[in-house]
């Protein structure tokens, strides 16, 4: 099996994202489950109203970590088909910033899968969030992707 | 030699790229110094920020080779 089906969509766009044709995408025939996970902006943040988001990404970087993501949930898990569609640029509440929707034969692949593959990209895919509120901006906390210990110990 | 800025660092820094030659021993942890001399803030966001390598996340104590694309990247936030 390849590791990555030609039908997998890994995107990062700058206008919204179409959930329904995502999931009609990953649909096949030999499915009969998809689990899809849709994040959205949410209007508060450490009790502050947001009012809007900023995400930028190392595009480039980025399409390859989610690459890397569908690769490994394709040898690790018995799934048909991965979408992976990020968005950029200034997002309103309430509009989906993130869409992930895996299908498979069986539902307990695609449940895992699209738990791993949401939970990777949030610690290894370099995109960044700024959130504004009413009395100025912050960029998002985050977390520190897992880094080669040292390039002495690599070949 | 490219050297990408994201994040805060891109604010801090000022701009979002640079190109230009760096000497080849050069470790990435040298290269960041560099521009902590030019930007002291700079400093403080050391140990909460990763470095890659041609779009691979890289030790600090990678040597740079020519024509390499370097990025010091904030505390991922996607999602």
């Amino acid at each position: 099996m390849p590791a990555i089906i030609e039908e997998d969509k890994l995107e990062l766009v700058r206008e919204a994202i179409e959930t329904a044709s995502l999931m009609r995408h990953v649909r096949g025939e030999q499915d009969g489950a998809i689990v899809a996970f849709d994040g959205f902006v949410r209007n508060q943040s450490h009790g502050r109203m947001t009012r809007y988001l900023e995400y930028e990404a190392y595009e480039p970087m980025a399409l390859g970590k989610m690459k890397e993501i569908a690769t490994y949930i394709h040898e690790r898990y018995r799934i048909h088909c991965v979408a992976i569609v990020h968005r950029l640029g200034h997002l309103e509440i309430g509009e989906t910033s993130v869409f992930i929707a895996v299908s498979a034969p069986h539902r307990g692949a695609a449940f895992e899968a699209c738990r791993y593959a949401i939970d990777t990209l949030k610690k290894t895919v370099p995109i960044w969030k700024k959130e504004y509120f009413a009395d100025g901006a912050v960029w998002a906390d985050g977390e520190l992707p897992p880094t080669p210990p040292s390039a002495k110990s690599a070949s | 030699m490219k050297v990408l800025f994201f994040g805060r660092l891109r604010e801090l820094i000022g701009v979002a790229e640079e190109t230009g030659e760096l000497p080849e021993e050069m470790t990435l942890a040298q290269v960041f110094e560099r521009y902590a001399k030019r930007h002291p803030k700079l400093a403080e966001f050391r140990n909460s920020m990763v470095v890659s390598r041609n779009q691979e996340f890289a030790a600090w104590d990678t040597r740079i080779a020519e024509g390499d694309e370097i990025a010091f990247l904030p505390p991922v936030s996607g999602g």
